[in-house]
């Protein structure tokens, strides 16, 4: 692995700080019907969008974060907000001791950011064509470009398509590629903005697994965004929640479980092929006596739920084990639309 | 100026290697370039031709002004290629944040993403063949003053282009949607007035073609200066000095519209944003 050269590196451990940042799009409101067309042109009425309220977030070099929300919960406008693309309507947004938006030639220079949704790649040239203009742009030294297209070209795989045209590659192709370009100029802090999108099983494992390489190997700072919320327990050790714009949790995956919902889920095989009746578990399925239970861990214990299924039928074998993360993120969610998002994050932030 | 020629070099590789990857469609490209440009000047090469000129220009004199206004769009067209010219497209798009991860200042990226000499060299033919053709009936006393002139009108006819596109074009800050095809719409509008020569017309139309859309300092204004036909003192520093206006007027136009985006960003993603 070659060794990083930065002339400059930031000393403090600290390398992302978002103090008391808030976000405000305003919306037109527009009315379909006929009799407000006058007010629609003339006097419209406005929406305030709070894409982000009063957040505060700190990121400490070597980790990787993984920042996840519903749809509309304020993530993209988050790795915006730190890529230097977008103002804080209020608070401070600081990375590498920096402001991103009014030092953002400097800064740019040592982040990356890489989009599910949108590639780096020049569209009708050679992969290859796309690096050799990235090291001109970000006026990367020779022999630093060198070292670092041999090293990517092997972490990635990227070989066999590196002097393929960027539209004939398929998307998890494309996505290791925007990956490689990202890191050439060996950023010390990485936002990934859902990177798997769209990639199939095999690609997505890979990609994971790289970008944990790169973290050990490099001491690099991620930052993912992702709904795949397995992919972000694989990958993450922290993960911070956001909805509505406001940071729901922070913390790691397990406390995560712990805090929200307890979820397990326990398979009984009985001799009989009736299923027992457990209060405080909900019967999931029942097919030729092994049944399957959900219940919330924090309420009833796997030994009185053995004790009630032992009263009413002989218990040939047993298996238990927590929800699936995306199962207690849905969870989550769905009390989250029911409103009952707390309403100080402090409450659940480590 | 070293990083900008290095940029400038790249993306005149990229430009040949798009170029030389297919000659068929190089050749279809480069052919449909040549006849978009002969098209833009033909009505009125056609109106000197069968009048043996248009009120106080003679033929060759408006043979050379359509060759310079074919070689001001075309070059503009090649410098500010990949929509950096179109640059509606590029922010109602969302596309501007491409530029704007790039650690150089953004007017850097535009000066330099843009630049495609190889498939606007072309598009020049017609144009300098205008001028060579006409070279000699127009008898110009050419020296090294005379062709620092010319140089200096050219980029001047070329930052009023640019200038009046981005004036417009930044519209598209504060209505990404509705304002996306506007470059392409002013581009249209300069295109088509520019070969006109404004002699004989009305001093508010005339003063409207030299500001509000100023179609009269891509060609008719500056090569009049050029071809002595000007008796105002100092005509040959005019367009200059209206390229000069109009790139400050530009330049505020689209800050203000940066500003904005920085405040309110771009809602619009393509599924797959790529540079062209």
């Amino acid at each position: 692995m070659p060794a990083r050269d930065h002339k400059d590196i930031w000393t403090s451990d600290t390398v992302v700080e978002l103090t008391g940042v808030s976000k405000t799009f305003r919306q037109r409101k527009t009315s379909s019907r006929w009799q407000d067309v006058g007010r629609n042109l003339l006097r419209p009425e406005w929406l305030e969008i709070h894409a982000l309220k009063d957040v505060d977030l700190t990121i400490r070099r070597g980790e990787i974060v993984a920042y996840a929300g519903p749809n509309g919960a304020g993530k993209s406008t988050t790795v915006k907000l730190l890529a230097g693309m977008l103002a804080p309507t209020s608070g401070t947004v600081r990375a590498l001791g920096m402001d991103p938006v009014r030092e953002r030639v400097k800064y740019v220079g040592r982040i990356g950011v890489v989009y599910g949704q949108r590639t780096e790649l020049w569209w009708d040239q050679p992969v290859s064509a796309t690096f050799e203009w990235k090291r001109v742009v970000w006026d990367v030294p020779r022999n630093r470009y060198d070292r670092m297209v041999n090293y990517v070209k092997e972490l990635l795989g990227l070989g066999e398509f590196f002097d393929q045209l960027a539209r004939s590659l398929s998307l998890g192709q494309r996505m290791r590629c925007d990956l490689g370009l990202a890191l050439i100029h060996e950023p010390e802090i990485l936002f990934l903005d859902e990177p798997t999108i769209g990639v199939d099983v095999l690609a997505k494992r890979n990609l994971i697994q790289i970008v944990k390489d790169l973290n050990e190997d490099r001491n690099l700072t991620v930052m993912v965004t992702s709904h795949d919320m397995s992919e972000l327990e694989q990958l993450a050790g922290r993960i911070v929640l956001i909805d509505k714009g406001r940071i729901a949790f922070d913390g790691d995956f397990n406390r995560l479980r712990r805090e929200f919902s307890d979820q397990r889920r326990l398979m009984i095989e009985t001799s009989e092929g009736l299923a027992p009746k457990l209060e405080g578990a909900e019967l999931l399925t029942s097919e030729s006596g092994r049944h399957e239970y959900r219940f919330d861990g924090s309420n009833v214990t796997i030994v009185d739920l053995l004790a009630q299924a032992g009263r009413q039928c002989e218990i040939v074998d047993v298996e238990t084990h927590q929800a699936d993360i995306d199962e207690v993120i849905a969870d989550i969610y769905k009390r989250w639309q029911g409103g009952t998002v707390p309403d100080d994050p402090a409450a659940v932030k480590t | 100026m070293l990083q900008i020629l290095r940029a400038w070099r790249v993306q005149t590789y990229l430009d040949f290697l798009f170029l030389a990857r297919d000659r068929r469609n190089s050749s279809f490209y480069m052919i449909a370039d040549v006849i978009l440009t002969v098209a833009g000047i033909t009505g009125v090469l056609l109106l000197a031709e069968r009048f043996g000129g248009i009120g106080a220009w003679n033929r060759p004199q408006i043979v050379f002004m359509l060759g310079f206004a074919s070689l001001a769009m075309i070059m503009s067209q090649g410098l500010f290629g990949m929509n950096v010219l179109w640059i509606s497209r590029r922010i109602g798009r969302g596309q501007l944040d491409h530029l704007l991860i790039q650690p150089r200042p953004l007017w850097k990226s535009l000066l330099t993403e843009g630049f495609i000499p190889v498939s606007m060299g072309p598009g020049l033919i017609p144009g300098i063949g205008l001028m060579a053709w006409s070279w000699n009936a127009v008898s110009i006393q050419t020296g090294p003053a005379w062709w620092a002139a010319f140089a200096l009108n050219l980029v001047a006819a070329i930052a009023v282009i640019t200038s009046f596109s981005y004036i417009w074009g930044s519209l598209a800050f504060w209505a990404p949607a509705g304002a996306e095809e506007i470059s392409s719409s002013a581009l249209r509008l300069i295109s088509e007035l520019k070969p006109f020569p404004l002699d004989g017309m009305g001093r508010t139309l005339k003063s409207g073609l030299l500001s509000i859309i100023p179609a009269g300092f891509i060609a008719w204004y500056p090569v009049g200066a050029l071809l002595g036909l000007r008796t105002t003192d100092y005509a040959l520093l005019f367009t200059p000095l209206a390229a000069l206006i109009m790139s400050g007027l530009a330049a505020i136009v689209f800050n203000r519209g940066l500003a904005h985006y920085a405040r309110t960003g771009s809602q619009r993603y393509l599924d797959f944003g790529h540079r062209r």
